[in-house]
């Protein structure tokens, strides 16, 4: 029985009413057929190419073209987002807002990549706070934030948390090469400032939607700080306690609010800690070997002990 | 053939769809639960997280042991080869007990298994068979394991519905006409004939599964066949001479082609993007329009390389323009139809699951951008140090 023969079926039982049938064998039938998501990609790309080649061009042809002109030009288009936005955007909500229109999120978007292009035009022209680039990153880290909260918009939000992110010295491309004390301080006051925020945030009850994106950076770069900490030679202990709390902690905020990607977090960083413990100075292929089969059947048990108490598709 | 019946993938197909219409408010919550009752299926499902978790674990701990049965035994190398046959046969068993014991669907071990029964399989014909090393020059017999892989890897997908496998089985493809010919141009043609034939089956087998659970597999199917036919006659963008790149023996070039058949297939990727949209939109099939979209845009991309044009900074600048200005003619057009509809095509949202995936989209967009925008430093001229980029939000660090 297809779903439009069940929909029928369910139609005659009385549990759905005739209305509620035509709409839902229509949307079973594609008709119509939204294109609402792949005109919203479409946009996106539109944007991210446009201001791709824009930096491109910028930096090729600057010195033929003069810094007039370009700043002339990224200036206006910053000028001309901004205006659209303030102009058409609603009166603020602490609460979820949406969009006053499908391009508005675009027009902020290109505005604030266009900001990006510019600032790092200026630096490099002009070197206008030369040597203290971190302050750029500050300030474009709180015009984010302003705009995201403003605006009500998740990828602004994202842009300011990693411009924050960058502020602290954290990259996610220098990761795998700056794995020292000081890194994993800055990582981890990175996590605490933005956790507590993101807390704070949500407890006011200002746009509380965005805390799901908080979280979820937040246990990223904590996990792989306390990873790093780990894989230190020394003084290791108090980093595999600070893991296996933020894994249970991890485990139980997954479970308890069947958000299950902070359960694989648990999953995965926790057994990449506990692993790289126990197998420290093992050499033995056999030893690591069956190792690797005995936990991770072990792993497997818990799993499907979790997905078969919790885990059904939501 | 297949390991499910169709009224339990039926069944376990309403659920998730009463799921999305309670989430959207289209049914009441007294609704939702009473239709829940009737939509229990016997197979056992999780989430997307778990999924990806259990796989991961099934494949370490099946790898693991698989690692530790040669680390013990050492084995000579013809025997390696029949035990990894034989290590494939039982990671199949593994795969079909777990499902027809257990009842699992979609739930990482069983997919785990399937994957690697595949691998498994490879590795131990090329073991078995061919000493184990891929040469230079290689054996005219050797078609035999990319062969078993995608014949293989076409079986787990219809035996287990799983996506993934018969993409697994298109790349296999594209290592077999190495085998057989050292011309390129042959090479070519032969993958595009063979997704051609594949998608000459999928499109034939479609109409008798309209509206059922198979319909977006087949869909998805049809859309890396078509996917594939662009690739392989793409030759600006199209490497189909892997195994010898990865040898570093030489990578195939566009001016090695004869200039027929190059200006053909300058024509074909003309032809084929606004074929692959015409059928997307026919059938309504969002993964076909959405592979028509992208063979149009990797057109217009590598239109220049073919002809030979020089290529400008302002090129992707243009191109955004045209996205930009596509997406919202579209929109406006559709939007002054009748309610909003023309043709049976809206703009508007109809389902609450397009915002999640916009918003989990854009807030993991949101951290890449800046990377991928930002301008990268010249190295022609150390005294002009714009670019970088590596450092987030601001599109800025260090490098700047």
């Amino acid at each position: 029985m297809n779903i439009l023969a069940r929909l029928e079926h369910w139609k005659k039982e009385g549990a759905i009413s005739p209305e509620q049938h035509a709409f839902l064998a229509s949307l079973s039938r594609g008709e119509p057929f939204s294109l609402s998501f792949e005109l919203n990609v479409l946009l996106y790309a539109g944007v991210l190419a446009f201001v791709a080649g824009l930096g491109w061009t910028v930096t090729t042809w600057s010195q033929q073209i003069g810094d007039v002109l370009v700043l002339t030009v990224l200036s206006t288009l910053l000028a001309a987002c901004s205006w659209y936005c303030f102009s058409r955007a609603p009166a603020w909500s602490p609460a979820e807002t949406p969009g006053p229109s499908p391009v508005f999120d675009y027009v902020l978007y290109l505005g604030t990549l266009v900001w990006c292009v510019e600032l790092a035009y200026l630096e490099n022209r002009f070197h206008v706070l030369s040597g203290q680039w971190d302050l750029y990153l500050l300030a474009t880290a709180g015009l984010f934030f302003f705009l995201a909260y403003r605006f009500d918009n998740r990828f602004v939000l994202s842009l300011a948390l990693s411009s924050l992110a960058g502020w602290f010295g954290l990259t996610i491309s220098h990761w795998p090469s700056h794995q020292d004390a000081a890194y994993r301080q800055y990582a981890l006051f990175y996590c605490l400032l933005v956790g507590v925020g993101g807390v704070l945030l949500q407890r006011r009850g200002l746009k509380p939607h965005f805390f799901g994106t908080y979280l979820n950076i937040v246990a990223n770069v904590l996990f792989w700080a306390l990873l790093s900490g780990v894989f230190n030679r020394q003084g290791y202990g108090l980093w595999f306690l600070a893991l296996l709390i933020a894994c249970g902690a991890s485990l139980a905020w997954g479970l308890t609010r069947r958000q299950f990607a902070f359960v694989a977090y648990a999953a995965v960083y926790g057994y990449v800690g506990v692993s790289s413990m126990f197998l420290r100075g093992v050499f033995d292929d056999t030893v690591v070997l069956s190792y690797f089969v005995l936990t991770g059947v072990a792993m497997l048990v818990v799993l499907v002990q979790i997905a078969r108490r919790f885990g059904r598709p939501a | 053939m297949r390991l499910y019946t169709a009224s339990s993938e039926e069944t376990l197909r309403a659920r998730k769809l009463l799921t999305d219409w309670a989430a959207d408010g289209i049914l009441t919550k007294a609704q939702y639960e009473r239709l829940e009752q009737g939509t229990i299926s016997e197979l056992r499902t999780t989430n997307i997280f778990l999924r990806l978790v259990l796989f991961l674990f099934t494949l370490i701990s099946v790898g693991g042991a698989v690692a530790l049965f040669f680390v013990v035994s050492r084995p000579s190398e013809q025997t390696s080869g029949g035990l990894f046959l034989i290590f494939a046969a039982l990671c199949y068993a593994a795969a079909e007990l777990v499902v027809s014991q257990a009842r699992l669907y979609r739930y990482g071990i069983e997919e785990a298994l399937a994957v690697c029964s595949v691998g498994f399989l490879c590795a131990g014909m090329q073991t078995l068979f061919f000493n184990g090393s891929f040469s230079s020059k290689p054996n005219a017999a050797e078609f035999l394991v990319p062969a078993a892989g995608a014949i293989f890897s076409l079986w787990v997908w219809r035996r287990f519905g799983l996506w993934y496998t018969f993409l697994a089985a298109m790349v296999f493809a594209i290592f077999l006409p190495g085998y057989w010919t050292s011309s390129h141009l042959a090479q070519h043609v032969t993958i595009a004939v063979f997704y051609a034939a594949g998608l000459i089956c999928v499109a034939a087998a479609r109409p008798h599964h309209h509206f059922d659970h198979l319909a977006d597999a087949y869909s998805l199917v049809e859309a890396f066949l078509w996917l594939g036919i662009y690739l392989a006659i793409n030759l600006q963008l199209s490497s189909l001479n892997l195994r010898t790149q990865w040898l570093g023996i030489g990578a195939t070039t566009a001016s090695e082609f004869a200039r027929p058949f190059y200006w053909a297939t300058w024509v074909l990727i003309w032809c084929l993007p606004p074929l692959v949209l015409a059928r997307g939109i026919r059938q309504k099939d969002r993964f076909v329009i959405a592979v028509g979209a992208i063979v149009t845009i990797l057109t217009f991309v590598s239109n220049k390389p073919y002809l030979g044009w020089p290529q400008h900074t302002w090129d992707p600048m243009l191109l955004g323009v045209l996205l930009t200005g596509v997406a919202l003619f579209i929109r406006r057009w559709l939007a002054r139809g009748p309610s909003g509809v023309r043709y049976g095509f809206t703009a508007a949202r109809l389902s609450g699951k397009e915002k999640y995936w916009m918003n989990a989209g854009s807030a993991v967009l949101g951290l890449v951008s800046p990377q991928s925008i930002t301008p990268t430093r010249p190295t022609s001229s150390p005294d002009f140090r714009f670019g970088g980029g590596t450092s987030g939000g601001g599109g800025a660090g260090g490098e700047f």
